[in-house]
């Protein structure tokens, strides 16, 4: 049978699945559906500092094989994650990933503190990419200066691995990704949503306060394996892939353009199983494929 | 809660644009209570990618009923099922109405809302005393009404909007009159804004307890995506999939 190991380099993931920020909750709420000992790891709700209540609804917004998404990074807060990382821990052996969020350079450094203490925190992923929090969907991730100076920051001042998720929302993704890995980044993992636009005919309006809200799904697949692609070329340290990831093929597709392992995303809330059913697909996939081990094909686009 | 394939028994058009949809799973139908809600895939495919969130009717050994008006593009393909196809189920999901004996109840349905009522009148009219208040447009959307009068119940009053049936009028036309008649000090609703609006001027002041069972626009119906909120009256966002959809009155605040 195939080894689905995913090799990061500084951890091995016992597969490359691992359901992503903003659409797993705090793992716990899957408790009921599955094993999280069946995911190769997995990543908490987007966190900072404080509590916050998110943005007014209408909060998504159906597409063609997509979704838009304006939540705004709703949340306990640092101080209230930290017992819930506790319980969910204790449940299963798999790796949880904080996802770190900050209005500031002081504010990204604090909360990334108050996990890379936590035992129970194996990795940090540093979310320089939200497009919901600010007006007009602006992030450290779509400039150079900003991306390095912020990785740099939290790097020197934290001990465990650092992913830094980048934006799709740049002309030049490879050089955000140099940047971070330059600034000390153990890994990338892009993209974070597309910026979309939605709007109300009838009311002559956008259909989110926020004007634009972050699209993703099947419908972004092809362009994240683009945006992956470059970036694998464009850097040494491992880099996840994710995008509208929906099937064991899809997850075969982002390994061959250079992904170590993958996120899923919107896939988890639309089917709350579908992540262990992309593991399974996988897994059978590359033995129909006659593929033993993910190296054997990861970055291995022949061209 | 558990996702799972589910057959088709039936799915009736009861009347035009609505749908009685019969469906077999015993885990679904062991485990519901009235409030509780189901979401479906209405294709299995990528497009429509969001399942769709549907309150449970009423339930059989071994199945359970949605009963849906179609209003969209979801509603539409869910309409087009025949007896025998299958389609991806995750539930029971949300909170259930609280379970009295012995209690004086009303229930306040407006159109499609009267789904979970039903389910909860059929369950609780034998070991409590249940007045119903149903309201619709008109006469085409008022439906089951027959077999609602079945049930034991101390009141049945009808309203349309239109006065094409029954009495002309809207749920609160007679409500605090009724309460008065038949010493309600429980409440259970589900219906459209509009109505808990009107529902929430009569009768919110009233020293009656008011359990509402809000509709949403849902993304996972989990409580993981954060998409279906409304404002609570202390100022925070709670989330109608899994804090609710069923909601002591005064949790919420009725703006709009």
């Amino acid at each position: 049978m195939a080894d689905l190991t995913a090799d990061l380099g500084f951890a091995k993931l016992k597969n490359p699945v691992i359901p992503a920020s903003g659409t797993f909750g705090y793992g716990e709420e899957f408790l009921e559906f599955y094993d999280l000992d069946l995911l190769g790891a997995f990543v908490m709700k987007g966190v900072y500092r404080d509590e916050r209540e998110g943005n007014p609804p209408p909060r998504i917004w159906e597409t063609p094989s997509g979704l838009l998404n304006s939540i705004g990074l709703a949340g306990p807060g640092a101080a209230g994650l930290v017992p819930v990382i506790k319980d969910v821990a204790s449940k299963t052996s798999t790796p949880v990933i904080v996802n770190v969020c900050g209005g500031s350079d002081a504010e990204y450094l604090e909360v990334a503190k108050v996990f890379d203490v936590m035992d129970e925190v194996s990795m940090l992923e540093l979310n320089i990419s939200c497009p919901n929090v600010r007006a007009g969907g602006s992030c450290p991730a779509q400039s150079v200066v900003d991306t390095r100076r912020v990785v740099k920051l939290v790097k020197e001042n934290t001990k465990k691995p650092l992913i830094v998720k980048l934006s799709p929302n740049v002309s030049d993704v490879a050089s955000i990704a140099r940047s971070a890995e330059d600034s000390g980044a153990d890994a990338i993992s892009v993209v974070n949503t597309f910026l979309g636009l939605a709007l109300d005919v009838k009311k002559r309006r956008p259909v989110f306060k926020n004007f634009f809200a972050g699209l993703s799904g099947p419908a972004i697949k092809p362009l994240a394996l683009k945006i992956v692609w470059e970036v694998a070329c464009a850097v040494k340290i491992p880099v996840i892939g994710i995008g509208g990831i929906m099937t064991g093929k899809d997850v075969l597709e982002f390994i061959l353009a250079g992904a170590a392992a993958v996120q899923t995303g919107t896939v988890n809330i639309v089917e709350p199983t579908g992540s262990v059913r992309i593991i399974n697909e996988t897994r059978e996939l590359m033995d129909e494929l006659g593929i033993k081990d993910l190296k054997e094909i990861r970055g291995g686009l022949e061209i | 809660m558990r996702e799972e394939e589910c057959t088709i028994v039936s799915n009736t058009e009861i009347r035009e644009r609505y749908f009685l949809m019969k469906i077999r799973s015993e885990y679904i139908s062991v485990n519901c209570r009235p409030g509780n809600f189901v979401m479906i895939s209405v294709t299995g495919e990528n497009d429509p990618l969001l399942k769709r969130p549907f309150g449970i009717f009423r339930k059989e050994e071994d199945c359970f009923y949605i009963y849906y008006e179609v209003v969209g593009k979801g509603s539409q393909l869910l309409a087009g099922k025949r007896e025998g196809d299958s389609l991806m189920v995750v539930g029971p999901l949300g909170n259930s109405f609280p379970e009295y004996a012995g209690k004086n109840i009303l229930m306040v349905g407006g159109g499609r809302g009267i789904a979970p009522l039903y389910f909860a009148a059929e369950e609780f009219s034998s070991s409590n005393n249940i007045s119903l208040i149903y309201g619709a447009r008109s006469k085409d959307e008022l439906l089951f009404v027959e077999e609602l009068g079945n049930f034991p119940l101390k009141e049945l009053a009808l309203y349309t909007d239109d006065g094409s049936v029954y009495k002309k009028g809207s749920v609160v036309t007679d409500i605090r009159k009724i309460i008065g008649r038949n010493d309600i000090k429980i409440t259970f609703s589900c219906g459209p804004d509009k109505m808990f609006e009107s529902l929430h001027e009569e009768i919110g002041g009233l020293d009656v307890e008011n359990f509402v069972s809000l509709e949403a626009f849902m993304g996972c119906g989990f409580g993981i995506c954060y998409s279906c909120v409304v404002k609570g009256s202390n100022g925070k966002y709670k989330k109608v999939c899994s804090d609710g959809p069923v909601f002591r009155m005064e949790e919420i605040e009725w703006q709009i």
